[in-house]
Formats: C-alpha cells, structure tokens, sequence
C-alpha cells in the first residue's frame, strides 16, 4: 500500500484545480532519488521536547526519594520523589509481579490534571507478589524481591534504583541522573496570563492553587516562589513547550510541556534489541553519534533503511541480552517516544577489546539507555528473564500472545494494488491453477471500493462480489479486502452520516470534527480510542451491514497511524482531542484500536466461532493479539530484501510474530533474479505475502518465462509442505508468546557468534534458514550453531556440524534451510490448490537424528479455522525418536479431535539400516513395515505406516 | 435369496475392480496388463501390483498412482463421457473439488460432485455450432475483404508507378531547370550589374514588333485578341504551365473580351514588356519573345524561384511514393486481409503506426504488439497489445489496462477467422 507519493496521484486526480500545484510537487520529489523524504520528518532537534530532553546530560539527579514517605504493602512499595530543583514531587510506585518481573510507575503526586494511563494494552491487572523490606536506614532502603536472592535498592539522595541477584546489579534506573518529569503547570507567559496577573485576587488564588499542588502541607511556602522563577526563566529560554512549529504545522500544545524521561543501565551487557519498527539491524547500535530511535507510527514514503527514523508501529520493549541472561524493559508510554542507546564498548575494536582483556583493565561492558516520551507517566515492566523464553513469557503474561490464526493464513496471500475487477481476479484465480501453484487469498487494494469509501465495492468493477468469492469459495480459497480508518466526508455515505451522527470522529482542538486528507480526499477519522465506537466499527462487518461479504473475505487495515496526507509528519495533529485526551497522548496506541476493533467485527459476524484475520500496518505493544503485521511500503531493491529479515526478527522478539515483508518489493519493479529470490525468503517468514504497487508492471509468478515459473512454485510449495510444521509453530507461539521466526541467540544464548546475527534465522527452534540476499550470489556462509548439535540440510539430507560457518554454493534453485538434528518436523507433501484442500491429507515425519540417535518433535492438528481449539478440541502429541523406538503420544489427554489424517511416510535421517521395522498400533496389533535405505546420505525411508495421526503408536527398527 | 445377490454384487464389483486402473487413459492401458507386478513406466523401479493405486507413491514419476493424489508428480485422466477428456495433477484428486466434470476426481471426498458431462458436452456442442457458423460467416467477410485488399492494394500500387512517373518527369525538369539556372548564373557573372540601357534597348527591339506580337497573340487574325486566345498564348511567369483562367484573360484584355491594336500597344503590350507577371508562352516561333536571352536575364531570380518549385514539387512526389512504399512493405497478411484497417481507428487510436505481429508461430496474425508509445507517468512509454479474435463484424471489444499504461484490446475481425482452425474433437468413445 501506498504512501504519500500515492497521495499525490489520488489527489492530483480528483481536484483539477491543484493539479497544476501538485504535478510541480511530483516533478520536484521525482527529481530527487527514490529515497525518504527526511525533510518530512522531525529529527530530535525538530521535536521540542526531546531536544529539551537530550539537553539533559548525565550527572546528579535533582531527585531525591522522601523516604519518610515510604509506604509498603504486602504487594506494593510506594515512595515520594522531590525534584530539589523545581520542589515538585512525584509518587513511585513499585510491585513485585508475578514470574520475575517488577513494575516501576512515577507519576506526579498531585497533577494540575490527571496524567495519561495507557489502557487496553495489558491483558490483565499483572498479578503481584510479596515484597519485604530487607533494611532501611537514612540513604536508601532494601527491599527482597521474592526467593530468588533478588533485591531492590532506593538509594535516597540522589534517588536511583538497582535491582540485584546476589552479587550481581541486573539493571539499574536513573543511575545517570536522567530521571526528568515536566510537571503539568498553568501557562505564565500568555496574554490571559499577563492580563490575569494585573488582578492581584485571581492570581492568588491561583498562585494558592499551584502552591498547593506543588507543596504539600508542612513544607515552607517560599521555596515556591523561586521554584516558580527558575520554570519561568526555563520556559523563556527553551522554544516549543507551550507551543512549536513544523513546517508549516502549528502544535497549540494546551496542557505546556508534559514530557518525561528515565534512564536504565545495563551492567554486562553488549547487545540490546526490540525497540519496533525501525529498518535497521537487529542489534540495536548505539545512538550518541546521531538521533536516538523513534517511536511514533508514520506513514514513510520509501523509508531509507539503516537508521533510526520511525515507522508505522511502535512497539516499547526492548530486550538486552548477555551470555548468562536475558531481560526486558517494556517503557508502557504510548506518546512519541525517543530511545537513547549507549554503550562503553560501542566504538572499541576487536582488538581493543583483545588489548582490554591482555592488560586486564577490563572495564565491565555495560549498556546504558534512555526513554524520553511526549506524555503520559512513566509505568515500565521490569523483566528479569533470565533466559530468554522467560523474557518471552512474562511479556506474554502483560500483553497476551499472538493471535492463533487460520490455518490458510499461513499459506501464500497473492496481492497488488490492484486487481481491477472480478475478471482480474478470477483470470489470476485460474493462473494459479493453471501453473499449479497454491495460494490461499487473493488480495483487494482501495481500488475496490466506490470511491474510497470502505465496506462499499465499486458497482461496475465488482458488481457481484458474492458471486466472486462463491467462485473463490468453490476452490476453497479465500480474499481480503482493505479497510482503512479514514472516512470520506460525503453526505451519502452512510458509514460517515452515521460516525458523525453518533459524534465518533476524533475532533479538532476546536471542538469540531477533525478533517484530514487521505485517500477519499477529505476524510474523518473514527475514534477508535472509543469502546463504543469499536463495538459500533465491529458491527459493521456484519453480513447485512458490509454487503456484498461472505465467510471467506477477510479484511487488511492500512494507513492507521493514522495516515494524513496534509498532517504533520504525515499524520494528527498532536493537539487533536479524543475526548479526555489528546492525539499525543494516544498516538501510538490508533492502530491497535483500528485492528482491535476490526478484529472483533470478525469474530462477531460469525457468531464468535471462526478466527478472524486482520492485517495491519500500524502497530503497538499488544497488537499480537489482533493478527497479522507486515513492513509496509518496501521496495524492490536487493537491501530491503535483506532488511526483512532484521524487521520480522525485532518483531518476533517483542510478541508479533505473525510478520512478513511485500514479496517483490512494493515500490519499483524487481529483477527476475531478485523476485526469485524474495520468494524463496518469503516463504520462510511467517507472513507470506507478494505485494506491488499500481505503478509498476504485472508480476505473477508465472509471468517470468517457465524458468522462474517453475523456480516460484517449488517455494511456494515447500511453503505448503511445511504447513504444519508452521501451523505448529503458530499454536506454540499462541500458547507460549515465543517467536515463530527467532534470531539464533534466542536458541544459543551463550553463543556469542550468534549475538548480531541477522542474515539468518530460525523457524522454532529446528529449523534454520540462510536466505540467499545477494545480486548474482553464488554461495553464502551459514553459521551452523551448538556444539555437539548436527544439522541436515532438508533438500539434500547432507550431515553437518554444528558451531560452524559452513559455505553453501548455490544456484537459483537454492533455499539454504537446515533441520536440526534432534528434531521430528511433520510435512504433508501432497500440495494442493490451497491449504484447506489439503486438511485430510496424510504426514511424512522428518525424524533428524542428533549425536545421541535421539529426536523430539510435535503434531498439532485442530480444524483449522475455528475457536474451538479453546474448547480442547484438537490433537496435539509429542512424536520422540529414542532407543531405535520413534512413538507418538498424547501431550493434550483432556482434549479431543479427529482427523482422517494419517502417517503415510516416515524419513529418518542420519539412520543406520535396520533389519526389520515393526509397526506397533494403540490396541497391539503389529505389522512390518517395508522400508528403503539411502546408504549414501543414511536416510531411512518407512514405507506407509497407515497409522491415523491422532493415535497412539509406535514403531520400532531393529 | 438376498444373501446370494450380494455375493454376486462384491464378486462383480472385486472382478471390476481388479480390471479397471483408475485414473489411466486407454491408452496407457498396456503398462498395467501384468498382474504380478509393475514397472514404473520411466523404467526406475519394479513394485508389487498391488501398489498400484495404494495411495503411496512408489515411483518416482509417478506412474504407479495414477488414481491417487499419492504422487507429486502424477496426473490423473479425466474420462468425461460425453465431453472431453483430460488429465488433472494429481493433487486435485480427492481434494474436495469438482475437477472432472464426470466426477471421476472426487471419489473419495466431501465433495458432491454431479456428472455435468453431458451438459457440458452439450454447450460445447452449442458453442462449437455458433463458433462454426460465425467462421463461415467470417471467412466468407474474409474473402470480401482479401477482394477489396487486393484491389486496394493494386490501386496503391498503380498510385505508386504514376508517381514513380511523375518523379522522372520532374527529374527531367529539375535537370533542365537547373542547367538555365547555371546558365542564368553564369551570364550574371559575366555582366555583373546589367545596363540601364538594356531596358532601352530590349524595349527598341520589342517596339518594332508591336505589331509582330499582336499578330501572334491574334490567333485566327480577325485583327482583336480574344479571351481563348489569351489563355492559348499567355502564361504566368512563375506558372508556365497553368492555363489563365477566363476572369485572369479578361483582367489582361482590360476587363474586356477582346482588344485591338491600338489598345493592345498601350496596356497589354506593357504588361507583357516590362516582365511583370505574365509573358507569351515559350512556343517556337515566337518572334521575338521566349529565348530572348536579355529578357532571361532580367528574370534570373524567377528562374531560381522555378528551380526551388520544381525541387519543391520533386521532394513531395517523393515523399509520397517513401510513404506508399513503407505502407505497402507493411505486412498486412498473405492476402493483404487486414489492409483494409489501415488508418482505421476503432475507438481508442493508440498510435498512428501499425504495430508488430507478434502471435504464436502457429498463428502468426492473432496478435499484434505497439510498443514505445507515449510516455507514462512514473516512467516508461505506454504499450498495447491487441488480440485479434475470429467475428463477423470488424470492432473493438475490450480493452483492459492490467499493468499501468499497458493496455491489452480484444479486437474482433473476420479477418482473424482461420480455415484451418480444427475443432477439438469432442470424446464420444469409451
């Protein structure tokens, strides 16, 4: 989907009197190279408050912790802070939770108004646990973090919090002094003010007011008076707290300055992650010599990669990572956010460090990072791991998990702006067929709609869709249609008539409703904020209210950062109202709404039994919960095929899973050779999905000569062939917030070779695979990780080792992908038209034999499409290879499904040959299976066990 | 009595059954005779017969299942009675989808198929009918039009030889033009600046024969030049060939229709002396008048003018006969068929240029490619590829923009219409 270049053609279109502005627009953006428009967006500098914020150098904190105040409950430690500067205090609040992690909130004690709160992204009120005070004395208090030898110390003057296990400090908050809280304050420099502060009366009693905010009783009352230059000064000095400007965009700023900001040191620590979505490494680099990264969700026209500017999602976790352990730190703000990142070690080379470690001054490595948001209260999760799944859990436990998709969602999505009409479709529907390539959606970009009005088709393109998606139906395939969050101002529009009518727009700071541009031309934006306007959104994908719907349509929801074309940055003004609050409050949090809401309306049209799925562009912390994500506008060059791999892992490490990258590159046409190769990355990533812009010519895979034709369909279907091996990881990743696609560390976390790792990665934990990502390449370098482990290459069976970088020559053909050794991975390799004609079809077992002649591995089974999984119905057994004994037994005793799936194939690979193989099934029966040995790669083929795949059985070689 | 009839029921069906190979051709028959066992047809491996169809694929071409969806390779054969048959992947047996119209596919799935055979059969039947009777309605259109091309053509060609004429002629000219040219050049370079007295003495030489040039004029010597005999004598200087029309002989007689000496001494004899617009036209014999050479030179830069007209004229003739070559080296069919579109436009008048065939070689003339048209924003020049259809009547039916600016037209033609064309034949064995 398109961003603002897309705009401009839209635009350009449907007003003849810009016209001319607007072509003078192009030809200037076109003359200039393909890249970003950097100009659009606001540096740190550009944005007053991190600038302010940044100003702020380490050194010693104005705060210090009152610890008179201290109140401690069993579950809760609250505290007062004073900033000595400015006399204003704040409350600290800190819980123990439950499974290792501590929550630390600072608000203002007594706000001149209440503070935001992000609501609806924590799954639950986390569960604490007991704290205990160990000691206390007149600098600091120690508080027992439960049994683990973990402690809490607030040390008082300055304040500054250090979490520690035994010997060791695991992270420590404000360490360097950065703790910074703009208190709300009334405005001092304005007309009203001056005119106010004529009237002796109303400014003492507004001077009483703010004393008593800032003071409470017993403090002396002078020290206000200076406290209140000091802010008056700083407020003369520093531009943009009461009001800043960007291009030609004015922010009102009502409520002043409201930032906040904290900084967390990380003792040991070299390799820090997550911090979503930014188009660079996954490890994170260090920021001191640039902007920090940032979080605020934007529409980017042709994002530049390899730097720290944002994207379309935000998600404020980030994850750092050393050999004995692993932690997090979720910064729960969803106001625009700048993440500082340094490190001691940052800039020293290898042999710097080699010099460090022969001379001994070996200076701890240590990273230090600093959060800065707009607004909102500081409310972080502390997650101590100390493995890296445990990490994984406890953000799971405040977020929830990814979303368990339908079975088809994981097959191939056939996409571009646009299929032009219901011929389109059914003329690329019969392509697949023709080539016989499997996909399951075929995708509707906004060209669909009448005019840009979502849930409405245009009546001479699509004049009846229900007859469409019957015929896609009829091959059990299925579609999504887009729905963006934007709604053309039109009268006879009856989406808009109704959002209005029910006051639902988001409003301008004057109270009106906020009108922005996007694709309609003049649109509103709904108020997704709203529960009642999510539960009404919801309803409109009812059958008789999106008309022309069936079962099979689903839906994608794009440009909700929100996207607007003649915003600032592209997008809401900051001062828009969503009632109580402000668009800077909630910013980052729309798009989640926007799925959120769409969602639900899925899941509500069919009574609540069928899994709904919804694509999204935008996201925040919580989005897993709501289906799918992918990178937004990419394009066709060979570095943002690699950078798909960095953007999906960063996601996958912070809940969402469900990732992919446009296959082909959304802006400008690739090379066959680089098609080919997107495909065959793809199609190892979670979310797979060929996408393309209007501009740029067809590119099914069929039209590159029989060549590719055939190249792409063997991709795709090792795609299908591992569907539930995929579907699998899917059902973990929903049960357990693990990543389906992981970088290697989170596997080897003591392997530091494979800490920056980012060319290659693994699916679950047996599968690892190294796209090829280069023009003309003719081999790449694997690391193969764990000592002792082995790893077969899955299209040759080849053995090899492990803790090793292994050249792989390849041709076009080539997909470097590895089992590893110890693992049993289920296949179906009859591939189909889709993957719901493939349900009933029977398993190959791949049993990869580790050092040990041992394997382990899982089959879930389930129907597929509704929620009744969460009604236990389904399969789920645990296949283990050991003692020359390879069993199948039940994992899920209290659940029950049936299948009509069976076993049809057993491969082992790294076997010797047994004299006979007996088959031995749930009630006794025994029979000899025929078997056929490949000596030279060791490879035991089982021939057709027969087995259903939901019994007990086993099956013995000797 | 029951118990009988159904022994004789699975007898039946098990005898069928060992018989019949789902999912093969007729044809392919012979590879599975041997009741023992089964070589895989590419030669690879021998099976037990009983793996045959056992829904596990054995070979690895597949051949050992050709009624299962076993093998990732295989195919199997759609026997479609009463329509035609057809071999399907294998992976679309029993997938719960109607590949077959005999039903023959879904043999063991959810999948209701009805046997649509016959009624496919049917409507192909119909539409083969009216695709028979639209081709011999077109190809008799077709005749009419090859008729017509060649005529056209042959005008064309008849066009290019008057032409090719026309050309020499003017070449001769050209070459004569040019030598006076030369000639005039060069006297102008004997006698730089020409005497004032040349005048006088061209009009000495001229007076004496006054009466000379009115006899000459003065063709059937009635002593009055008249309207024809103007037109028959005089001519423009820089037109020699055109004829004056009547209103132009009248305005040189005065406005009159005749004139007399006396007259003609004063007003046309003037006109005709000082080498103004009109002369008496180069005839011989003319006393006096056409090869006077110091008239010529007075008129040296109307004979530059002539030559620059006759290369004029020289240049557009042979434009003409490039452009009429490069329309006729334009391959518009064996039997200049689709000569008749040229400069045609139906509807959408991509390009003025007559784009590539570009169909398959087996119908060179079903396709035609336009490429390099105008620009496109965001790059590239638009293109267009049109489909030639066989129809009855010559038009337009659709065009589609798939791509941005690449155009795909549906164009429907008798032309198009192929005799050879040979229905597939619509299977009635088995």
């Amino acid at each position: 989907m398109g961003g603002v270049k897309r705009s401009i053609i839209k635009m350009a279109t449907f007003t003849g009197s810009m016209a001319p502005v607007l072509v003078l627009w192009l030809a200037m953006s076109l003359s200039g190279t393909w890249a970003v428009d950097k100009g659009n967006f606001k540096t740190c500098d550009q944005s007053a408050f991190c600038k302010r914020q940044r100003a702020l150098k380490p050194g010693d904190s104005p705060y210090r912790a009152l610890l008179e105040t201290m109140e401690l409950t069993n579950t809760r430690l609250t505290l007062q802070l004073i900033n000595d500067n400015n006399k204003v205090r704040l409350l600290l609040e800190l819980y123990r939770l439950q499974g290792n992690m501590t929550r630390v909130k600072i608000n203002e004690l007594k706000p001149l108004k209440p503070r935001f709160e992000v609501p609806d992204v924590l799954i639950t009120e986390p569960s604490t646990e007991p704290l205990s005070l160990l000691s206390q004395d007149e600098n600091g208090v120690v508080l027992s973090l439960g049994t683990e030898s973990q402690r809490v110390i607030i040390s008082a003057r300055p304040f500054r919090l250090d979490i520690m296990e035994g010997p060791e400090v695991l992270m420590s908050l404000n360490s360097r002094g950065l703790l910074a809280f703009e208190h709300l304050r009334m405005r001092k420099d304005t007309f009203s003010y001056k005119v106010t502060s004529t009237v002796a009366s109303v400014w003492d009693n507004i001077k009483r007011l703010f004393s008593s905010q800032a003071e409470p009783e017993g403090e002396k009352k002078e020290e206000a008076d200076p406290a209140n230059q000091a802010e008056k000064e700083e407020e003369e000095k520093v531009d943009g707290m009461w009001e800043e400007t960007f291009k030609s965009h004015s922010d009102s700023k009502p409520n002043g300055p409201s930032a906040i900001s904290l900084d967390f040191s990380l003792p040991g620590v070299e390799h820090v992650y997550g911090i979503p979505e930014h188009a660079d490494t996954l490890r994170l680099k260090t920021t001191d010599n640039g902007d920090p990264y940032r979080l605020y969700n934007l529409d980017v026209f042709q994002y530049e990669l390899y730097n720290p500017m944002a994207l379309y999602g935000a998600v404020p976790v980030m994850l750092a990572h050393k050999a004995q352990r692993t932690t997090g730190i979720f910064w729960l703000n969803a106001a625009e956010t700048w993440v500082d990142i340094s490190s001691n070690t940052a800039g020293k080379t290898v042999f710097g460090k080699m010099l460090d470690y022969v001379q001994g001054s070996s200076e701890t490595p240590q990273t230090d990072v600093r959060w800065i948001s707009e607004s909102g209260i500081i409310d972080v999760f502390i997650m101590l791991g100390p493995t890296p799944k445990d990490v994984f859990s406890q953000y799971a436990s405040l977020t929830g998990t990814q979303s368990f998709p339908p079975l088809a969602a994981v097959g191939y999505h056939q996409c571009r702006w646009n299929y032009n009409d219901q011929e389109d479709v059914a003329s690329v529907d019969a392509g697949f067929d023709e080539h016989d390539i499997p996909y399951d959606y075929i995708w509707l970009d906004i060209e669909h709609t009448d005019g840009k009005r979502y849930f409405t088709w245009d009546s001479h393109k699509f004049a009846s869709p229900k007859e469409m998606l019957q015929a896609l139906e009829d091959k059990k395939r299925k579609m999504v249609a887009i729905v963006d969050p934007h709604i053309k101002v039109d009268s006879n529009y009856k989406i808009h008539n109704e959002i209005r009518n029910k006051g639902f727009y988001i409003k301008n700071k004057d109270g009106g409703d906020y009108e922005g541009w996007c694709w309609p031309g003049s649109a509103g934006y709904p108020d997704f904020t709203r529960p009642d306007m999510r539960a009404w959104w919801a309803s409109m994908f009812a059958y008789d209210q999106y008309e022309g719907t069936a079962e099979n349509l689903y839906t994608w929801n794009d440009m909700n950062e929100p996207s607007v074309f003649n915003g600032p940055e592209v997008t809401m003004h900051k001062d828009a109202v969503h009632g109580a609050w402000e668009h800077r409050d909630v910013h980052n949090l729309y798009g989640l709404y926007v799925q959120m809401a769409t969602a639900e309306g899925q899941i509500q049209r069919s009574g609540g039994v069928e899994r709904p799925f919804v694509l999204t562009r935008a996201f925040f912390a919580g989005s897993q919960r709501y289906g799918a994500v992918w990178t937004g506008d990419n394009a066709a060059e060979w570095d943002h095929l690699k950078v798909s791999i960095p953007m999906c892992l960063s996601l996958g490490l912070v809940g969402i899973s469900f990732c992919g990258a446009d296959v082909g590159g959304f802006f400008k046409s690739p090379s066959t050779e680089l098609l080919v190769r997107w495909y065959q990355t793809g199609a190892y990533q979670p979310f797979f999905r060929a996408h393309a812009h209007l501009d740029t010519p067809r590119r099914e895979p069929w039209l590159f000569g029989p060549e590719n034709t055939a190249l792409i369909r063997d991709v795709v279907r090792q795609r299908y062939t591992l569907l539930p091996y995929w579907y699998q990881q899917f059902y973990h990743a929903y049960r357990t917030g693990e990543p389906i696609m992981r970088p290697l560390w989170v596997e080897y976390p003591q392997d530091p070779a494979t800490f920056a790792l980012d060319d290659e990665f693994l699916i679950g934990k047996d599968l690892l695979v190294h796209p090829v990502t280069e023009e003309g390449a003719r081999g790449v370098t694997a690391y193969l990780p764990g000592k002792d482990q082995v790893w077969f290459d899955v299209h040759t069976f080849q053995k090899h080792n492990g803790a090793q970088s292994l050249y792989i020559p390849v041709t076009m053909s080539s997909i470097p992908v590895f089992q590893r050794g110890g693992s049993i991975i289920p296949r179906k390799m009859r591939v189909r038209r889709s993957s719901s004609c493939m349900t009933h079809d029977p398993y190959t077992l791949y049993v990869a034999l580790n050092l040990q002649r041992t394997a382990e591995g899982e089959l879930y089974i389930d129907d597929g499409h509704t929620f009744n999984y969460e009604k236990k119905e389904f399969i789920h057994r645990r296949l283990s290879f050991a003692k020359n004994m390879l069993s199948s037994v039940n994992l899920a005793t209290d659940a029950e499904f049936s299948t009509g799936s069976w076993i049809e194939r057993i491969v082992i690979l790294g076997a010797s040959k047994p004299s006979k193989v007996t088959l031995k099934t749930a009630d006794g029966q025994e029979s000899q299976l025929e078997f056929d040995f490949d000596a030279s790669m060791s490879v035991l083929t089982l021939r057709k066990p027969g087995v259903n795949a939901g019994l007990d059985w086993n099956v013995m070689l000797q | 009595m029951h118990f009988h009839m159904i022994i004789v029921a699975v007898f039946w069906f098990g005898f069928v059954d060992s018989r019949k190979i789902r999912g093969i051709s007729s044809s392919y028959k012979r590879f599975f005779r041997e009741r023992k066992s089964f070589l895989c047809i590419d030669g690879s491996k021998i099976i037990p017969f009983e793996q045959v169809n056992d829904d596990y694929c054995d070979c690895e071409d597949g051949s050992d299942e050709p009624g299962t969806s076993a093998c990732p390779q295989g195919r199997f054969y759609c026997t479609n009675l009463g329509f035609r048959p057809h071999y399907i992947p294998s992976s679309r047996v029993n997938d719960g989808i109607c590949d077959c119209c005999d039903a023959s596919d879904e043999y063991n799935s959810h999948a209701h198929c009805q046997n649509a055979c016959w009624n496919l059969g049917q409507r192909e039947r119909a539409y083969v009918e009216g695709q028979m009777r639209t081709l011999d309605e077109g190809l008799q259109l077709k005749q009419q039009l090859i008729e017509e091309g060649v005529l056209l053509w042959r005008e064309k060609q008849a066009q290019l030889r008057e032409l090719q004429q026309v050309a020499e002629d003017l070449q001769t000219k050209l070459e004569e033009r040019r030598s006076r040219k030369q000639e005039a050049d060069r006297l102008k370079e004997q006698t730089p600046r020409p005497p004032e007295a040349g005048d006088g003495r061209l009009f000495r030489g001229q007076n004496s024969t006054v009466t000379g040039t009115f006899k000459l004029l003065d063709s059937n010597k009635d002593g009055s030049i008249t309207v024809d005999e103007v037109q028959a004598k005089v001519a423009l200087v820089h037109d020699e060939e055109r004829v004056l029309s009547e209103d132009e002989a009248v305005a040189l007689l005065g406005g009159d229709h005749q004139m007399d000496l006396t007259t003609f001494q004063h007003t046309l004899w003037d006109i005709l002396t000082n080498g103004g617009r009109v002369k008496i036209k180069d005839t011989h014999g003319a006393p006096g008048v056409g090869e006077d050479p110091p008239l010529k030179v007075a008129d040296r830069e109307w004979e530059a003018t002539n030559l620059k007209k006759v290369e004029e004229a020289y240049d557009t003739v042979n434009m003409e006969i490039s452009d009429l070559r490069e329309k006729l080296a334009i391959d518009y069919g064996p039997d200049w068929e689709f000569l008749f579109l040229n400069s045609q436009c139906y509807k959408l008048k991509v390009y003025e240029r007559w784009g590539m065939w570009e169909g398959p070689p087996k119908n060179q003339y079903g396709r035609m490619v336009y490429e390099n048209g105008e620009p496109c924003w965001q790059g590239g020049s638009r293109s267009t590829t049109v489909t030639l259809t066989c129809g009855t009547e010559t038009a337009l039916r659709s065009v589609k923009e798939p791509s941005k600016c690449q155009y795909i037209m549906d164009f429907q033609t008798p032309v198009a219409c192929q005799p050879v064309l040979k229905q597939r034949g619509i299977h009635s064995e088995l």
